[in-house]
């Protein structure tokens, strides 16, 4: 076959999965081209302008310690950061940023042009070329042919996108972009199977028309966390968010005109996701409900445009300028871009290995929304991983997995290809039963060697990575050495603090553990050359594996007895049916999943104990029984 | 079932004489065994029915038994595999001779509960069920019969669904108001989530309980008689059983060894253990029985301390009471029949220990008293909870989990208490659920989120 261009690796899409593949195929050492319908749009973000939030901020915390490039670029587009659930426990807190949307595309893009290895090229792919089970290229729209020893197909919702606003309907990829619709059916013809989601965004409103006094601000953090290990600390200038509601008159003027939704007249019917909600299914959903909560959040700094976040819709574009100025405030307030609605193809995750290669098409890697997810981080972390793994494929390299009990990644990669996937799938830190071990702040711990290890992490963050341990050991070595007593002139303000006794003397590392002991107050209990030696950042990671030790522990006897089986392999090419007495529905069920491990099967939802019990007898009894024969 | 697997053989009826025996055997060789125990190569048996045949002992062509044959066919056999029956007459030492034979003709002998594990593995029973059969099979009561009848019909499961639920309620609040800090969800009110832990605490707690009462059900209360000699126990042995199993005399001492025998008192299998007399002898023999007397006195569940309260021997009786003082034990104040009995006389003079449960007048003479004399027995162990609760724990798996998600749950409580953060209470919560999933079904995390979405309008 001729090709115009060769590369090993082509990355299809420069949304954040795309971004991420690329970037990370390339500096491994791949020749990479990412191929994209508009080379303005790159790091787009086609819904909410913020990265982050509670299980996400996880996830891009994680992307960064691999060596990849969303935290980077948040870090310095970000206009409002504030670090979620800062009252709690060290595990579920997570930062979460405001972006400058334009900003970010432009950061992105410099990122990827300063790149060695990686060409930027923009066109519209019409179908993949194949020889013998495996992927060659790509063809263009135009007629080009671009060859490939492995291809990451991250096409977002563009894949027969359908965009709708009351009773409109139009094929689109993205508000103002055209869908790809040859290129999703040649997926189809793969054999891939594909199903359809719908997901959906809220008006853009003119910030100079609204009436900023109406609305509660919400400020950002005085120390703004950063979300990559590398970034030192945010110097640009923060911005607010304001708080809004809706209020009875809105609901009534929805359930007036609901036939007018597409989602409820049953144009659509692919199913959206329940955590993000239109605000016509927030009012037929929850009527006991007065008000709704909204965010307005600004787009950017040389901009007016303002997202209204919460009002997610697909009414018509003259029934949400009606809504919109039913709050009060907003009586004056001009949409500039209306909501709508999109449904979209995706290709059922079960069709992937863990390292996010189809089973059908050597060399053929899906990453982001195509599988089912939503979200940039979601999007992102798939990007990175399917990236790598295409360049090692390509390299001749071993690919390389994560599993659930070090990484958020790990625990999406595995609910992905075990469960597929019913609706958008989203991370909650709820999905990982290692909650408490996968924090946001130990990131760097649980992946920096393999970053390092794969050639994504350079040296200079590999000196800072190990820099942090030896301050993060010092820290831990101070406090148990560092003793505070009863003569000391802090004991007793320590004392009121915990409410307890604390008797004649008792280490810092043993005060940590007692009630309302914070990283503040641990600091200043310590010699002043704590100071200079780590920072309270340090401080507060080492604090954290110290108090959550004791946890881990409990968690770990729950899960010890759960798990005790789950290493047990299920063999190639196993037929559920000769288990016998499992229902139909089971059977289909594991069938489907596919599961490799008795560990996977248990999590596949709706499987009953009695399922599983006669599954692992006949497990154990067919390996003793095979491994008796071979004695 | 492609793989192939030994034979194995047991006696399926309990040991000991009896009017049959019935000898099971299950595995591939099964038919083969079944064609050369009765000299018939050819023999093709009609699946399911039962025809009678003579056993003959190949080796020696000597007829042992006639016997009723069945044969089960795989798959359609309790355990799945291919089964033979053979309803024998009740020697023991003739069924003894059978399985030996079917050993040396390749079968091998099978380990406790294994046909029901064939039976599991090849997908003929499950494992709840398979626990419940056993104890069907080992009920030694109506009443145990009963328990076990409802737990294979999943009663245990529908007991337990409301806990679970209200378990899954508290989770789902806790999770919603971590994962989703930013949205406008009502506060938590962290004593009423305390207050719902502890009464789900309490009411896991009471199932529990009734553990003990369940499993004395299945396995019966071992009660055995202490007394200085020719105080009556021999003769209360006999009453409580209906007829005359210990040897009675007037003459101290008489019993020389320990008996033992099963009644039932209200449904719950008793084995009643008569001893000698408790008293320092220079007889030999009555020396070694009085050993024993104690050692079934250590081994018992409850002791009946039989006191003549016609003819008080305050030392000598002192001297038994506080030798039983730190067990469990109830007074027999017997011949009550007689002119000089007083009840009376034993408070004033003996009084009753912290562990005596009851003081009875009783006559094994006249059986006045007997009636008491048995419910005094179930006292100890029938507590409130057994009679109020429709079911009870009999299977010691389900109790080590209750025991477990009742640990668990009350940490978390505690937790909450101690003002720690939602994913520290979680912890505990979580391992409840999954504890209580072992027995009702588990409970994935699409569900909780599942939960969470369809009671909070989350939507940011």
């Amino acid at each position: 076959m001729i090709f115009d261009e060769f590369f090993d690796v082509i990355v299809i899409g420069g949304g954040h999965a795309g971004c991420e593949a690329a970037s990370a195929a390339a500096r491994l050492g791949a020749n990479t081209a990412l191929l994209t319908l508009n080379l303005d749009l790159i790091g787009q973000m086609s819904c909410n302008p913020a990265i982050g939030g509670i299980g996400k901020g996880h996830l891009v915390r994680e992307i960064d310690a691999l060596g990849g490039i969303m935290g980077r670029v948040i870090d310095r587009t970000g206009i409002q950061f504030r670090l979620l659930n800062r009252s709690r426990g060290p595990a579920v807190r997570a930062p979460r940023a405001q972006a400058d949307r334009a900003l970010y595309r432009v950061e992105m893009r410099r990122t990827l042009e300063g790149t060695p290895n990686l060409c930027l090229r923009q066109g519209l792919v019409t179908s993949l070329l194949i020889e013998d089970g495996r992927v060659l290229g790509v063809e263009l729209q135009d007629a080009r042919r671009m060859g490939a020893k492995a291809v990451v197909v991250a096409t977002g919702t563009f894949l027969n996108g359908r965009i709708h606003t009351g009773r409109q309907t139009y094929e689109g990829g993205r508000a103002g972009e055209p869908a790809s619709i040859e290129f999703a059916e040649a997926l189809k013809r793969l054999g891939l199977r594909i199903g359809r989601l719908k997901t959906g965004t809220p008006p853009r409103l003119d910030g100079r028309t609204i009436d900023w006094e109406a609305f509660e601000p919400q400020r950002p953090d005085e120390r703004a966390v950063p979300f990559s290990f590398s970034t030192d600390q945010i110097r640009q200038q923060q911005l607010n968010c304001h708080l809004a509601y809706t209020n009875e008159s809105v609901h009534e003027a929805i359930r007036a005109n609901l036939h007018e939704s597409p989602l409820y007249s049953g144009k659509i019917t692919s199913i959206g996701p329940r955590y993000c909600p239109s605000i016509e299914d927030k009012v037929v959903k929850f009527p006991e409900k007065t008000r709704h909560q909204l965010f307005i959040e600004p787009e950017g700094y040389a901009t007016n445009e303002v997202y209204l976040n919460g009002f997610s819709t697909s009414l018509p574009a003259q029934l949400q300028q009606e809504l919109v100025s039913l709050i009060p405030g907003f009586e004056r307030t001009q949409i500039i871009r209306p909501g709508y609605a999109i449904e979209y193809d995706f290709v059922d995750p079960k069709e992937l290995s863990p390292f996010l290669e189809t089973a059908r098409l050597k060399g053929l890697f899906l990453a982001g929304q195509i599988n089912g997810t939503t979200g940039y981080e979601e999007a992102a972390c798939q990007g990175l991983l399917a990236g790598i793994n295409a360049a090692l494929g390509s390299l001749g390299r071993p690919l390389f997995r994560l599993n659930r009990r070090e990484s958020y990644i790990g625990v999406l990669v595995d609910d992905l290809i075990t469960h597929g996937v019913d609706e958008p799938y989203r991370m909650f830190t709820s999905r990982s039963e290692y909650r408490l071990a996968l924090r946001h702040d130990n990131a760097d711990e649980r992946l920096e060697p393999y970053g390092r290890e794969l050639g994504l992490v350079g040296d200079l963050e590999w000196e800072r990575f190990n820099q942090r341990r030896v301050r993060l050991a010092k820290a831990r070595a101070l406090l148990k050495e560092c003793k505070l007593q009863r003569s000391d002139e802090r004991y007793s303000i320590c004392r009121e603090l915990t409410g307890q006794e604390l008797g004649e003397s008792l280490t810092l590392a043993e005060l940590a553990l007692r009630p309302r002991m914070d990283a503040e107050m641990l600091m200043s209990l310590m010699p002043s050359r704590a100071r200079s030696e780590f920072s309270i950042g340090d401080l507060e990671t080492a604090l954290a594996d110290h108090v959550c030790a004791g946890y881990l522990h409990s968690q770990a006897a729950g899960l010890r007895r759960l798990n005790q089986h789950d290493t047990l392999n299920i063999p190639h090419g196993f037929s559920f049916r000769t288990v016998g007495s499992l229902s139909h529905e089971i059977v289909e069920r594991l069938e489907r999943a596919r599961p490799e491990s008795f560990g996977q099967a248990r999590r596949i939802p709706g499987m009953t104990p009695a399922a599983l019990s006669n599954l692992l007898v006949h497990l154990t009894g067919s390996q003793r029984f095979s491994s008796a024969s071979q004695d | 079932m492609a793989v192939q697997i030994d034979t194995i053989v047991a006696l399926s009826t309990p040991p000991g004489r009896s009017g049959i025996g019935v000898i099971r055997m299950s595995g591939f060789d099964s038919l083969k065994i079944l064609r050369t125990l009765i000299s018939v190569e050819s023999y093709n048996p009609t699946p399911n029915q039962l025809s009678l045949k003579s056993l003959i002992d190949p080796y020696t062509a000597e007829t042992l038994d006639e016997a009723l044959v069945c044969f089960f066919k795989a798959p359609r056999s309790f355990t799945g595999e291919d089964v033979v029956e053979f309803h024998c007459h009740g020697s023991p030492v003739l069924l003894r001779t059978i399985i030996d034979l079917i050993l040396k003709l390749g079968a091998r002998l099978a380990d406790p509960g294994e046909f029901s594990l064939r039976a599991v593995t090849n997908g003929r029973l499950k494992l709840t069920e398979a626990e419940a059969i056993r104890d069907v099979i080992d009920a030694q009561t109506d009443t145990a019969l009963r328990q076990a009848t409802r737990q294979l019909k999943g009663d245990i499961s529908n007991r337990l669904r409301p806990a679970k639920e209200d378990l899954l309620e508290t989770i789902v609040r806790l999770e919603s108001s971590l994962e989703f800090v930013e949205e406008d969800l009502p506060a938590i009110q962290y004593q009423k989530i305390v207050d719902s832990l502890r009464s789900l605490e309490r009411d896991l707690s009471r199932l529990r309980s009734t553990f003990g009462f369940g499993k004395l059900l299945r396995d019966g209360i071992r009660v055995a008689f202490v007394g200085r000699p020719n105080v009556g126990k021999s003769s209360l042995f006999n009453s409580l059983l209906g007829h005359g199993r210990a040897i009675v005399t007037r003459i101290p001492g008489t019993t020389r060894d320990t008996l033992a025998e099963s009644i039932v008192v209200n449904g719950v299998p008793v084995l009643l253990i008569d001893t000698a007399g408790l008293r320092s002898s220079n007889d030999e023999i009555e020396s070694i029985g009085v050993e024993r007397a104690r050692r079934a006195a250590a081994d018992a569940d409850l002791l009946i301390v039989v006191v003549d309260g016609s003819e008080y021997q305050p030392d000598e009786d002192q001297l038994v009471l506080a030798e039983v003082s730190d067990v469990r034990h109830i007074v027999a104040l017997n011949k009550s029949d007689l002119p000089n009995f007083s009840a009376a006389t034993f408070d004033r003079k003996l009084g009753a220990h912290q562990n005596c449960s009851a003081v009875v007048s009783v006559s094994a003479k006249s059986d006045a008293g007997l009636e008491s004399l048995r419910a005094a027995i179930l006292e100890p162990f029938a507590n409130g909870n057994a009679r109020t609760e429709g079911l009870l724990i009999t299977n010691a798996r389900h109790h080590d989990l209750l025991v477990r998600s009742i640990e668990a749950i009350a940490s978390s409580a505690q937790l909450l208490e101690d003002h720690a953060s939602e994913e520290i209470v979680l912890i505990g919560l979580h391992n409840a659920l999954r504890y209580l999933g072992e027995i009702t079904g588990e409970t994935t995390t699409e569900e909780i989120l599942g939960q969470i979405f369809s009671t909070f309008c989350i939507g940011k």
